[in-house]
């Protein structure tokens, strides 16, 4: 899955525009970013990117280029 | 040994009880207006849950549960040998609620009783250790009450929360025979059951119990960490699918249905699609009574009661999983009416 896939993916979750996402964006702006939007992240990077997020690690993240480094660093 | 001389252990009947008091999301909606109630709903799949009054505990609603089982003629008061009441909000510290229970419902003397403190997996710990007891010959009919009155132990501040619990209780007969009533007859198979306590910080009352006593000021509210919670579900829940067909000798394609503890329906739409069986199979059955716990199983099957006699999954599968952690599936086959 390349960027772009990603944060198509991320605006689905997150319930954002399409193309409204660019990577640079603190999580904290999105209304989608609370627990049930982190429950949907953990299971879509489960069931389409056959990937386990740790959730102590999704507290963690501040900006959607944190996920989008989380999943990279799985998928490698 | 000849399978016919196992002895065996059948769901035989089930009734549920909900409290009369309807909190809806536009209830929630007037009590917190800058959260977007319909959005959590569409999400959640819940839009009202039942709330017991504030003199009504879970005994209360197991009572009239337990009431409503007698009344369908399944069995009466004098045959039950053992009361399971399975719950996290007890009347009591001590005494077990279970023997107040079996005074009020009058059960004979000759009845044991024991209080259960399982959330999630309760029901289906419940069956396993009532199969438990009738399989050993020690008891010919086991009554389990499963009930909860989550909303007490919910801060009214806690709106996440508030959104996902609802009260409810629900009897069921596990007997030694086969008998025919208002709900299809199922005999209890093989059970897998487990726990991880390193999770229980994740799901957890902490005050109230010797640990965190009330007197130091602090009140018992649950506080659930979602993701932590959902995490562990989407782990350990298709590996105890699997354990169980592989130990039934069965794949997923021999099952008709399952019946998964009605958490919220996020959670369980991912779930699912992670066990990979298609949404007709798997029940989804929560909008109006929210997560009752325990409950949570046997009162979707009493909804399901009309549609199996006229067409019983021939097997089913239940799936009970969260706080402790604790998890446990059971494998149910139809015996009466005969499955198609």
């Amino acid at each position: 899955m390349n960027r772009e896939g990603f944060f198509k993916l991320l605006e689905e979750i997150l319930e954002e525009q399409s193309d409204s996402i660019a990577g640079d964006e603190e999580l904290s702006q999105f209304s989608g970013w609370d627990s049930l939007g982190m429950v949907a992240f953990i299971g879509v990077a489960d069931n389409k990117l056959g990937v386990s997020i740790a959730p102590a690690d999704l507290v963690n993240a501040e900006s959607v280029g944190d996920l989008l480094a989380l999943v990279a660093a799985k998928l490698d | 040994m000849n399978s016919d001389l196992v002895p065996s252990a059948f769901l035989s009947g089930i009734s549920a009880h909900l409290p009369e008091q309807v909190e809806t999301n536009q209830d929630l909606d007037a009590e917190f207006p800058d959260w977007n109630m319909s959005k959590i709903g569409a999400k959640t799949g819940i839009f009202e849950r039942r709330i017991a009054a504030e003199s009504e505990t879970a005994a209360d609603l197991a009572f009239r549960a337990a009431r409503k089982l007698f009344s369908s003629g399944i069995c009466n008061e004098s045959e039950v040998d053992f009361l399971i009441f399975c719950s996290q909000t007890p009347d009591h510290i001590a005494p077990a609620t279970s023997c107040i229970l079996q005074s009020r419902l009058g059960l004979p003397s000759t009845c044991g009783a024991v209080d259960v403190n399982v959330g999630c997996s309760g029901f289906v710990y419940s069956l396993a250790l009532a199969r438990g007891l009738i399989c050993s010959g020690q008891c010919e009919k086991v009554m389990i009450l499963t009930a909860e009155t989550y909303s007490k132990i919910i801060s009214k501040d806690d709106r996440s929360n508030r959104a996902l619990f609802g009260d409810a209780a629900a009897a069921t007969l596990v007997s030694s025979q086969c008998l025919a009533g208002s709900f299809p007859t199922y005999r209890i198979g093989l059970s897998v059951l487990g726990t991880d306590g390193t999770g229980a910080p994740h799901l957890i009352v902490e005050s109230g119990g010797f640990r965190q006593p009330s007197s130091s000021g602090k009140k018992p509210l649950l506080f659930m960490n979602g993701p932590e919670v959902f995490s562990f579900t989407l782990k350990v829940v298709p590996q105890v699918l699997n354990q169980l067909l592989e130990r039934a000798g069965l794949s997923l394609d021999d099952i008709d249905l399952i019946v998964p503890h009605q958490a919220n329906a996020h959670m369980l739409n991912f779930l699912r699609e992670s066990i990979g069986i298609a949404p007709e199979k798997f029940v989804i059955d929560l909008a109006d009574c929210g997560n009752t716990v325990s409950s949570s199983i046997p009162l979707a099957l009493t909804r399901h009661a009309n549609l199996f006699l006229k067409a019983p999954p021939r097997r089913m599968i239940l799936l009970g999983f969260g706080v402790g952690l604790s998890w446990g599936a059971t494998l149910l086959t139809c015996e009466y009416p005969n499955a198609l």
